[in-house]
Protein backbone atom coordinates (compact mmCIF):
# COMPACT_ATOMS: atom_id res chain seq x y z
CA UNK A 1 0.00 0.00 0.00
CA UNK A 2 2.95 2.47 0.45
CA UNK A 3 3.62 3.15 -3.31
CA UNK A 4 -0.47 4.40 -3.13
CA UNK A 5 -0.16 6.24 -0.40
CA UNK A 6 2.88 7.67 -1.70
CA UNK A 7 1.53 8.64 -4.86
CA UNK A 8 -1.96 9.84 -3.42
CA UNK A 9 0.22 12.27 -0.96
CA UNK A 10 2.42 12.80 -4.47
CA UNK A 11 -0.96 14.45 -6.08
CA UNK A 12 -2.43 16.36 -3.36
CA UNK A 13 0.76 17.97 -2.16
CA UNK A 14 2.27 19.29 -5.12
CA UNK A 15 5.71 18.56 -4.39
CA UNK A 16 8.26 15.32 -3.42
CA UNK A 17 9.75 16.11 0.36
CA UNK A 18 5.92 17.25 0.90
CA UNK A 19 4.61 14.43 -0.17
CA UNK A 20 7.01 11.70 1.34
CA UNK A 21 6.47 13.93 4.76
CA UNK A 22 3.14 13.18 4.93
CA UNK A 23 2.82 9.69 4.09
CA UNK A 24 5.24 9.85 7.22
CA UNK A 25 2.99 11.58 9.44
CA UNK A 26 -0.01 9.55 8.06
CA UNK A 27 1.17 6.62 8.85
CA UNK A 28 2.39 7.18 11.83
CA UNK A 29 -1.08 8.60 12.84
CA UNK A 30 -2.77 5.61 11.47
CA UNK A 31 -0.59 2.76 13.11
CA UNK A 32 -1.15 4.92 16.57
CA UNK A 33 -5.23 5.10 15.72
CA UNK A 34 -4.83 1.84 14.19
CA UNK A 35 -7.72 0.64 16.18
CA UNK A 36 -10.19 2.95 14.90
CA UNK A 37 -10.10 0.84 11.65
CA UNK A 38 -12.92 -1.58 11.82
CA UNK A 39 -10.64 -4.93 9.88
CA UNK A 40 -12.17 -5.67 6.74
CA UNK A 41 -13.87 -2.47 5.72
CA UNK A 42 -11.10 -0.30 2.82
CA UNK A 43 -8.05 0.23 4.34
CA UNK A 44 -6.97 2.40 1.56
CA UNK A 45 -9.99 4.89 1.75
CA UNK A 46 -9.19 5.01 5.48
CA UNK A 47 -5.55 5.62 5.06
CA UNK A 48 -6.27 8.56 2.36
CA UNK A 49 -9.17 9.84 4.89
CA UNK A 50 -5.97 10.42 7.61
CA UNK A 51 -3.81 11.67 4.67
CA UNK A 52 -6.06 14.30 3.76
CA UNK A 53 -6.96 15.88 7.27
CA UNK A 54 -3.12 15.49 7.76
CA UNK A 55 -2.38 17.85 4.70
CA UNK A 56 -5.49 19.90 5.36
CA UNK A 57 -3.77 20.34 8.91
CA UNK A 58 -0.33 21.12 7.54
CA UNK A 59 -1.81 23.74 5.05
CA UNK A 60 -3.10 25.67 8.19
CA UNK A 61 -0.46 25.69 10.03
CA UNK A 62 1.63 26.77 7.38
CA UNK A 63 -0.59 29.80 7.29
CA UNK A 64 -0.59 30.28 10.16
CA UNK A 65 3.55 30.40 9.84
CA UNK A 66 3.52 32.69 6.53
CA UNK A 67 5.07 30.28 5.30
CA UNK A 68 3.12 29.04 2.46
CA UNK A 69 5.52 26.97 -0.05
CA UNK A 70 5.64 27.85 -4.02
CA UNK A 71 4.45 24.96 -6.15
CA UNK A 72 7.78 25.37 -7.98
CA UNK A 73 9.24 21.66 -7.66
CA UNK A 74 5.64 20.07 -8.47
CA UNK A 75 6.79 16.59 -10.20
CA UNK A 76 10.37 17.13 -9.29
CA UNK A 77 10.90 13.32 -10.09
CA UNK A 78 8.97 11.04 -11.56
CA UNK A 79 11.20 8.15 -12.23
CA UNK A 80 12.82 6.92 -15.36
CA UNK A 81 9.93 8.01 -17.45
CA UNK A 82 11.04 8.43 -21.04
CA UNK A 83 11.29 12.41 -21.98
CA UNK A 84 8.13 12.40 -23.80
CA UNK A 85 6.30 10.74 -21.04
CA UNK A 86 7.80 12.80 -18.35
CA UNK A 87 6.79 16.52 -20.14
CA UNK A 88 3.49 15.08 -20.33
CA UNK A 89 3.39 14.13 -16.72
CA UNK A 90 4.96 17.49 -15.62
CA UNK A 91 2.66 19.23 -17.87
CA UNK A 92 -0.18 17.32 -16.00
CA UNK A 93 1.11 17.38 -12.43
CA UNK A 94 2.09 21.40 -12.77
CA UNK A 95 -1.78 22.34 -13.65
CA UNK A 96 -2.67 19.84 -11.18
CA UNK A 97 -0.78 22.23 -8.87
CA UNK A 98 -2.78 25.22 -10.12
CA UNK A 99 -6.35 23.77 -9.06
CA UNK A 100 -8.06 24.38 -5.23
CA UNK A 101 -6.89 21.26 -3.15
CA UNK A 102 -10.20 20.27 -2.76
CA UNK A 103 -10.70 19.23 -6.26
CA UNK A 104 -7.34 18.06 -6.68
CA UNK A 105 -7.77 15.68 -3.76
CA UNK A 106 -11.49 14.48 -5.53
CA UNK A 107 -9.50 13.90 -8.89
CA UNK A 108 -6.45 12.13 -6.79
CA UNK A 109 -8.76 9.50 -5.53
CA UNK A 110 -11.63 9.37 -8.54
CA UNK A 111 -9.11 9.56 -11.39
CA UNK A 112 -5.48 8.43 -9.67
CA UNK A 113 -7.12 6.12 -7.57
CA UNK A 114 -10.04 5.15 -9.30
CA UNK A 115 -12.64 5.03 -6.00
CA UNK A 116 -16.27 4.95 -7.16
CA UNK A 117 -17.98 8.15 -6.88
CA UNK A 118 -19.48 7.18 -3.52
CA UNK A 119 -16.29 5.64 -1.90
CA UNK A 120 -14.46 8.84 -2.10
CA UNK A 121 -16.99 11.22 -0.90
CA UNK A 122 -17.58 8.38 1.61
CA UNK A 123 -13.45 8.52 2.61
CA UNK A 124 -13.88 12.83 2.34
CA UNK A 125 -16.80 12.73 4.44
CA UNK A 126 -18.75 14.69 1.55
CA UNK A 127 -22.06 14.19 0.07
CA UNK A 128 -22.35 12.25 -3.59
CA UNK A 129 -23.27 15.42 -4.98
CA UNK A 130 -20.37 17.58 -3.34
CA UNK A 131 -17.64 15.28 -4.83
CA UNK A 132 -19.35 15.35 -8.37
CA UNK A 133 -19.34 18.67 -8.49
CA UNK A 134 -15.25 19.40 -7.21
CA UNK A 135 -14.71 16.03 -9.84
CA UNK A 136 -15.90 18.09 -12.60
CA UNK A 137 -15.04 21.32 -11.97
CA UNK A 138 -11.58 20.61 -11.33
CA UNK A 139 -11.37 18.68 -14.66
CA UNK A 140 -12.69 21.43 -15.99
CA UNK A 141 -10.17 23.58 -14.79
CA UNK A 142 -7.46 21.44 -16.16
CA UNK A 143 -8.05 20.93 -19.22
CA UNK A 144 -8.58 24.49 -19.78
CA UNK A 145 -4.91 24.85 -18.18
CA UNK A 146 -3.07 22.02 -20.72
CA UNK A 147 -5.19 23.91 -23.47
CA UNK A 148 -7.57 21.13 -24.27
CA UNK A 149 -10.58 21.91 -24.40
CA UNK A 150 -11.98 19.13 -27.03
CA UNK A 151 -14.11 19.39 -29.79
CA UNK A 152 -17.17 18.12 -28.33
CA UNK A 153 -19.88 20.72 -27.64
CA UNK B 1 -26.96 18.47 -26.32
CA UNK B 2 -29.20 16.62 -24.36
CA UNK B 3 -27.22 15.67 -21.39
CA UNK B 4 -24.62 18.07 -19.17
CA UNK B 5 -21.48 17.14 -19.58
CA UNK B 6 -21.23 16.09 -15.81
CA UNK B 7 -23.66 13.28 -16.98
CA UNK B 8 -21.21 12.27 -19.37
CA UNK B 9 -18.46 12.33 -17.41
CA UNK B 10 -19.83 10.11 -15.10
CA UNK B 11 -20.55 7.65 -17.51
CA UNK B 12 -17.22 7.95 -19.14
CA UNK B 13 -16.11 6.95 -15.32
CA UNK B 14 -18.57 3.99 -15.31
CA UNK B 15 -21.13 5.71 -12.49
CA UNK B 16 -24.22 5.55 -14.18
CA UNK B 17 -26.99 3.04 -13.57
CA UNK B 18 -28.05 0.43 -16.50
CA UNK B 19 -30.81 2.66 -17.79
CA UNK B 20 -28.65 5.79 -17.36
CA UNK B 21 -26.13 3.79 -19.65
CA UNK B 22 -27.85 2.72 -22.09
CA UNK B 23 -29.21 6.09 -23.36
CA UNK B 24 -25.85 7.58 -23.67
CA UNK B 25 -25.05 4.68 -25.45
CA UNK B 26 -28.07 5.25 -27.73
CA UNK B 27 -27.18 8.99 -27.94
CA UNK B 28 -23.79 8.51 -28.54
CA UNK B 29 -24.61 6.18 -31.40
CA UNK B 30 -26.99 9.16 -32.37
CA UNK B 31 -24.41 11.89 -32.36
CA UNK B 32 -20.85 11.75 -32.65
CA UNK B 33 -20.31 14.70 -30.62
CA UNK B 34 -21.63 13.30 -27.81
CA UNK B 35 -19.66 9.71 -28.53
CA UNK B 36 -16.32 12.27 -29.06
CA UNK B 37 -17.23 14.07 -25.02
CA UNK B 38 -17.39 10.59 -23.69
CA UNK B 39 -13.99 9.76 -25.81
CA UNK B 40 -12.77 12.68 -24.29
CA UNK B 41 -13.37 12.13 -20.57
CA UNK B 42 -11.90 9.06 -21.50
CA UNK B 43 -9.04 10.05 -22.47
CA UNK B 44 -8.14 13.03 -20.32
CA UNK B 45 -8.56 10.76 -17.16
CA UNK B 46 -6.28 8.26 -18.56
CA UNK B 47 -4.04 11.15 -18.80
CA UNK B 48 -3.94 12.01 -15.41
CA UNK B 49 -3.78 8.65 -14.10
CA UNK B 50 -0.75 8.32 -16.16
CA UNK B 51 0.75 11.51 -15.32
CA UNK B 52 1.20 10.02 -11.60
CA UNK B 53 2.01 6.32 -12.93
CA UNK B 54 5.29 6.74 -12.05
CA UNK B 55 5.35 7.11 -8.13
CA UNK B 56 4.16 3.47 -8.09
CA UNK B 57 7.55 2.34 -9.74
CA UNK B 58 9.75 4.45 -7.51
CA UNK B 59 11.27 2.59 -4.73
CA UNK B 60 9.75 3.12 -1.02
CA UNK B 61 12.15 5.26 0.52
CA UNK B 62 14.13 3.38 3.48
CA UNK B 63 12.62 5.49 6.76
CA UNK B 64 8.93 3.77 5.69
CA UNK B 65 10.31 0.80 5.95
CA UNK B 66 11.36 1.41 9.55
CA UNK B 67 7.99 2.49 10.70
CA UNK B 68 6.01 -0.86 10.32
CA UNK B 69 9.13 -2.81 11.64
CA UNK B 70 7.32 -3.07 15.18
CA UNK B 71 4.71 -1.53 17.29
CA UNK B 72 7.38 1.35 18.12
CA UNK B 73 6.15 4.76 16.90
CA UNK B 74 8.93 5.94 14.65
CA UNK B 75 10.89 8.92 15.56
CA UNK B 76 11.66 11.76 13.14
CA UNK B 77 9.74 13.80 10.29
CA UNK B 78 9.89 17.14 8.78
CA UNK B 79 6.51 18.82 9.65
CA UNK B 80 7.38 20.90 12.68
CA UNK B 81 4.22 21.16 13.73
CA UNK B 82 3.45 17.59 14.28
CA UNK B 83 5.58 16.43 17.01
CA UNK B 84 4.15 17.72 19.86
CA UNK B 85 1.47 15.74 19.18
CA UNK B 86 3.52 12.66 18.46
CA UNK B 87 4.90 13.01 21.52
CA UNK B 88 1.66 12.96 23.22
CA UNK B 89 0.67 10.03 21.38
CA UNK B 90 3.34 7.55 22.47
CA UNK B 91 1.76 7.59 25.60
CA UNK B 92 -0.75 5.82 23.99
CA UNK B 93 0.89 2.75 22.92
CA UNK B 94 -0.26 0.59 25.28
CA UNK B 95 -3.48 1.41 23.96
CA UNK B 96 -2.96 -0.16 20.69
CA UNK B 97 -4.99 -3.27 19.48
CA UNK B 98 -2.94 -5.06 18.04
CA UNK B 99 -4.78 -7.11 15.46
CA UNK B 100 -5.94 -3.86 14.16
CA UNK B 101 -1.93 -3.14 14.29
CA UNK B 102 -0.64 -6.06 12.52
CA UNK B 103 -3.13 -5.52 9.67
CA UNK B 104 -2.54 -2.01 9.12
CA UNK B 105 1.14 -2.74 9.56
CA UNK B 106 1.61 -5.70 6.81
CA UNK B 107 -0.53 -4.47 4.35
CA UNK B 108 2.19 -1.22 4.41
CA UNK B 109 4.76 -3.47 4.43
CA UNK B 110 4.10 -5.65 2.25
CA UNK B 111 2.72 -3.07 -0.55
CA UNK B 112 -0.29 -4.14 -1.32
CA UNK B 113 -3.79 -3.40 -0.08
CA UNK B 114 -5.56 -7.01 -0.23
CA UNK B 115 -8.83 -7.32 -0.66
CA UNK B 116 -9.92 -4.81 -2.99
CA UNK B 117 -7.22 -5.00 -5.93
CA UNK B 118 -5.59 -8.46 -5.48
CA UNK B 119 -9.08 -10.02 -5.77
CA UNK B 120 -12.22 -9.41 -7.08
CA UNK B 121 -14.97 -11.10 -9.43
CA UNK B 122 -16.79 -14.32 -8.73
CA UNK B 123 -14.49 -16.76 -7.73
CA UNK B 124 -12.55 -14.35 -5.06
CA UNK B 125 -11.91 -16.23 -2.39
CA UNK B 126 -13.84 -13.66 -0.13
CA UNK B 127 -15.72 -10.83 -0.79
CA UNK B 128 -16.75 -7.87 1.17
CA UNK B 129 -19.97 -7.52 3.00
CA UNK B 130 -21.63 -4.91 5.50
CA UNK B 131 -19.71 -6.97 7.79
CA UNK B 132 -16.25 -6.60 6.51
CA UNK B 133 -14.53 -9.23 4.03
CA UNK B 134 -16.35 -13.04 4.51
CA UNK B 135 -14.75 -16.20 2.83
CA UNK B 136 -16.20 -17.33 0.07
CA UNK B 137 -15.65 -19.80 -2.32
CA UNK B 138 -12.98 -22.58 -1.80
CA UNK B 139 -11.94 -20.49 1.05
CA UNK B 140 -15.19 -20.85 3.03
CA UNK B 141 -15.25 -24.47 2.26
CA UNK B 142 -11.89 -25.48 3.25
CA UNK B 143 -12.82 -23.36 6.82
CA UNK B 144 -15.80 -25.02 7.00
CA UNK B 145 -14.66 -28.41 6.51
CA UNK B 146 -11.06 -29.36 6.32
CA UNK B 147 -9.13 -30.13 9.76
CA UNK B 148 -6.08 -28.49 10.27
CA UNK B 149 -2.47 -30.12 9.09
CA UNK B 150 -4.66 -32.01 6.74
CA UNK B 151 -3.66 -31.87 3.46
CA UNK B 152 -6.59 -31.52 0.85
CA UNK B 153 -6.50 -31.17 -2.67
CA UNK B 154 -7.35 -27.62 -2.81
CA UNK B 155 -5.25 -24.47 -2.56
CA UNK B 156 -5.97 -23.61 1.30
CA UNK B 157 -4.42 -25.34 4.44
CA UNK B 158 -5.81 -24.69 7.28
CA UNK B 159 -3.24 -24.21 10.14
CA UNK B 160 -4.36 -23.81 13.63
CA UNK B 161 -8.03 -23.33 15.37
CA UNK B 162 -8.70 -21.68 18.50
CA UNK B 163 -11.74 -20.10 20.44
CA UNK B 164 -11.28 -16.63 20.68
CA UNK B 165 -12.48 -14.08 24.23
CA UNK B 166 -15.94 -13.84 22.79
CA UNK B 167 -16.13 -17.77 22.33
CA UNK B 168 -16.36 -17.94 18.50
CA UNK B 169 -14.17 -20.59 16.80
CA UNK B 170 -11.19 -18.64 14.25
CA UNK B 171 -9.10 -20.35 12.09
CA UNK B 172 -5.70 -19.27 10.70
CA UNK B 173 -5.23 -20.62 7.00
CA UNK B 174 -2.63 -20.52 3.98
CA UNK B 175 -4.21 -19.58 0.46
CA UNK B 176 -1.75 -21.03 -1.79
CA UNK B 177 -1.87 -17.90 -5.57
CA UNK B 178 0.82 -16.80 -7.26
CA UNK B 179 1.06 -14.13 -3.95
CA UNK B 180 0.20 -16.69 -1.25
CA UNK B 181 -1.76 -15.23 1.33
CA UNK B 182 -2.21 -16.02 5.33
CA UNK B 183 -4.74 -14.96 7.30
CA UNK B 184 -7.24 -15.50 10.14
CA UNK B 185 -10.82 -15.96 9.96
CA UNK B 186 -13.18 -16.25 12.93
CA UNK B 187 -16.68 -17.52 12.69
CA UNK B 188 -19.11 -14.77 12.69
CA UNK B 189 -23.43 -16.31 12.39
CA UNK B 190 -22.98 -18.60 9.10
CA UNK B 191 -20.09 -17.02 7.90
CA UNK B 192 -15.85 -16.76 8.13
CA UNK B 193 -15.09 -13.16 8.91
CA UNK B 194 -11.59 -12.03 7.90
CA UNK B 195 -9.64 -11.22 10.92
CA UNK B 196 -6.76 -10.36 8.99
CA UNK B 197 -4.58 -10.76 5.52
CA UNK B 198 -0.60 -10.73 5.22
CA UNK B 199 1.56 -11.67 2.67
CA UNK B 200 2.80 -15.22 3.14
CA UNK B 201 6.54 -16.69 2.07
CA UNK B 202 7.20 -20.27 0.25
CA UNK B 203 9.90 -21.96 0.53
CA UNK B 204 10.95 -24.35 -2.00
CA UNK B 205 7.39 -24.36 -3.77
CA UNK B 206 5.72 -25.95 -0.47
CA UNK B 207 4.08 -23.95 2.12
CA UNK B 208 5.02 -25.33 5.63
CA UNK B 209 2.51 -23.82 8.17
CA UNK B 210 4.34 -23.46 10.50
CA UNK B 211 6.87 -21.65 9.69
CA UNK B 212 5.75 -20.17 6.67
CA UNK B 213 2.37 -18.14 8.92
CA UNK B 214 3.56 -14.24 8.39
CA UNK B 215 4.41 -12.70 12.24
CA UNK B 216 1.30 -10.33 11.99
CA UNK B 217 -1.16 -13.52 11.64
CA UNK B 218 0.60 -14.96 14.86
CA UNK B 219 0.11 -11.92 16.60
CA UNK B 220 -3.34 -11.69 15.93
CA UNK B 221 -3.82 -15.13 17.03
CA UNK B 222 -2.02 -14.36 20.42
CA UNK B 223 -4.16 -11.38 20.92
CA UNK B 224 -6.96 -13.08 20.24
CA UNK B 225 -6.74 -16.46 21.11
CA UNK B 226 -8.82 -17.56 24.30
CA UNK B 227 -6.73 -20.80 26.29
CA UNK B 228 -4.94 -23.11 23.95
CA UNK B 229 -5.77 -24.29 19.77
CA UNK B 230 -7.81 -27.01 20.25
CA UNK B 231 -6.55 -30.32 19.52
CA UNK B 232 -7.92 -32.73 16.81
CA UNK B 233 -10.69 -33.98 18.91
CA UNK B 234 -11.85 -30.51 19.49
CA UNK B 235 -11.41 -29.10 16.49
CA UNK B 236 -13.44 -32.63 14.51
CA UNK B 237 -16.20 -32.03 17.04
CA UNK B 238 -16.17 -28.29 16.62
CA UNK B 239 -16.48 -29.01 12.67
CA UNK B 240 -19.46 -31.61 13.26
CA UNK B 241 -20.91 -29.23 14.80
CA UNK B 242 -20.78 -26.78 12.17
CA UNK B 243 -18.88 -24.20 14.60
CA UNK B 244 -21.75 -23.43 16.42
CA UNK B 245 -21.20 -21.58 19.14
CA UNK B 246 -22.69 -22.70 22.34
CA UNK B 247 -23.92 -20.45 24.76
CA UNK B 248 -22.76 -21.57 28.44
CA UNK B 249 -18.74 -20.95 26.81
CA UNK B 250 -19.23 -17.56 25.76
CA UNK B 251 -20.24 -16.63 29.05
Amino acid sequence: MLPRLRRFARVITRNLQDADDLVQVAVEKALIRAEQWRPGSRMDSWMFGIMKNAWIDEIRARRRRERVHAPEEAGADIGDASAEARDIALSVQAAMARLPDEQRVAIALVLVEGFSYKDAAETLAIPIGTLTSRLARGREALQAILGDSGTAG
Amino acid sequence: MKFSDETLMAYADGELDLVARAEIEAAMAEDPAIARAVERHRAFAARVRSAYGGVLEEPVPERFADLVKGPVAAPVVDLAAKRAERAESRATIGRWRLPQWTALAASLAVGLFVGMLVMRGPSAPYEESAAGLVARGELDDALTQQLAGSVGTGRVRVGISFRDRGGAYCRTFHLEREAPLAGLACRSGEEWKLQLLAAASVHEGELRPAAAMPMAVLHAVDAAIEGEPLDAAAEAAARDAGWLTTPDVTE
